[in-house]
């Protein structure tokens, strides 16, 4: 057996280690911003909630149907693609990325990318985008997702695209993300004739669904780019949690292995003497 | 005076929840003001102030509220506003400078869709001012 020289094994250990150190640092900063982003994404479901029932009551006491629930003749088609900022975490940018390129594949899209990773993507096939402002997905705001929000509602309202949908990841738990695709216009709402209510629009119920449809697609967006920072955060963390793992299996076996190389030195080093001493 | 709960809830999270007597705001349509016992009512919110009055004529607690709905059930008033913030929360430097920025950006810009953008930034930010002048 060739034996690799000491010095080289110790050398060796010595950057697994800080190798170790720096996949065990992310793991905890994944996981604690993890709770954050989980807690966020908790915080915006009542307002949610509440435009979601707002709007059924609206389309099931009313007839006629808004432009923004009727179902249209598909010629365009809008994407809004999150996806992460950076790598190191498993194959979560790859697999929402993957899924856009599925769902969008024979249709005539244009790309709202959020996140630098999905930003990077559509640039380089080529894509055609709305905006490459959003550039980073730890920095979006409610704010960026109320202006958003009016982009893609206006622009659906003018005919620019008949129909919109986000791509993102939906958080399951720590340990599964899967992509997914939700279509944001036009609306689905739930009617129900039988719950009908008796309640007071004004101006009139269809001023009223009309002016909260931004809001709800910002709710709708918020949401799914809170879940996918969570979904990133909890990839990173499975992903660096398994690296420091075989960081730490690598650093047994060369230990190992150093012992041994330390011990045939000596061996070696004592069989000279005593063959020495011999003569 | 009857009391009823109202909650108010932006993508930020609860803002109040608690009873009060009597919430007045700006809806698209103009003022409105909600007692206990009002109707079932909806009705999209505008820019403008938000006054809750815990009791009866007394000094109300302002608020800059914007965009989103008021929703009067029978049993609880909801608010779900796009932007609402207490007055005494409002950075006015903050509100001052996005007011020149906007104001600066409506002098530059020709084109329609940039402009419109800029003038709505112009009234939130003046929404903001005024509410926060009132509490001083």
């Amino acid at each position: 057996m060739a034996e690799v020289s000491m010095k080289d094994i110790k050398l060796r250990i010595k950057s697994v280690e800080n190798t170790r150190q720096i996949t065990k640092a992310m793991e905890l900063v994944a996981s604690s911003k993890l709770r954050r982003a989980k807690e966020r994404a908790e915080r915006s479901r009542p307002f949610f909630s509440i435009l979601q029932s707002v709007m059924d009551d609206i389309s099931s006491g009313s007839d006629s149907e808004s432009i923004f629930t009727k179902e249209k003749q598909v010629k365009n088609s809008c994407y809004i693609v999150i996806a992460g900022d950076r790598g190191l975490a498993g194959g979560y940018n790859n697999n929402v990325l993957d899924l856009a390129e599925v769902e969008m594949k024979n249709k005539n899209a244009v790309i709202l990318p959020i996140g630098k990773k999905a930003l990077e993507h559509f640039k380089r096939v080529g894509a055609n985008m709305i905006t490459s402002d959003f550039e980073s997905v730890e920095d979006i705001s409610v704010k960026n997702c109320h202006e958003i929000s009016k982009v893609i509602s206006s622009g659906f309202a003018d005919g620019d695209f008949d129909e919109a949908y986000i791509v993102y990841t939906k958080f399951i738990s720590v340990l599964s993300q899967e992509p997914s695709v939700v279509r944001i216009l036009p609306v689905a709402v739930n009617k129900n004739k039988e719950s009908k209510k008796y309640i007071l629009y004004e101006p009139d119920s269809e001023a009223v669904f009309n002016a909260i449809i931004p809001d709800y697609i910002a709710g709708v967006l918020w949401g799914s780019v809170s879940e996918s920072l969570a979904s990133e955060l909890g990839a990173r963390r499975t992903a660096m949690e398994a690296a420091t793992k075989n960081a730490g299996e690598m650093l047994d076996s060369l230990s190992l292995k150093y012992n041994r190389a330390r011990q045939g030195a000596i061996t070696q080093e004592i069989t000279e003497i005593v063959s020495g001493s011999e003569l | 005076m009857k009391s009823f709960p109202l909650k108010i809830v932006t993508l930020d999270g609860e803002f109040f929840n608690g009873q009060v007597v009597q919430v007045s705001l700006r809806s698209i349509d103009g003022d409105v003001s909600i007692l206990a016992g009002h109707i079932p009512y909806i009705t999209a919110i505008g820019m403008g102030e938000c006054r809750i009055y815990f009791e009866q004529a007394s000094e109300p607690r302002r608020a800059a509220c914007m965009g989103g709905i008021l929703s009067v059930s029978n049993d609880c008033v909801r608010i779900a506003a796009t932007t609402f913030e207490w007055a005494e929360d409002i950075d006015r430097e903050r509100a001052f400078a996005a007011k020149k920025r906007a104001e600066e950006e409506i002098l530059r810009k020709k084109d329609k869709i940039n402009t419109s953008i800029a003038e709505a930034k112009l009234k939130r930010a003046l929404t903001r001012i005024s509410v926060a002048d009132k509490i001083k």
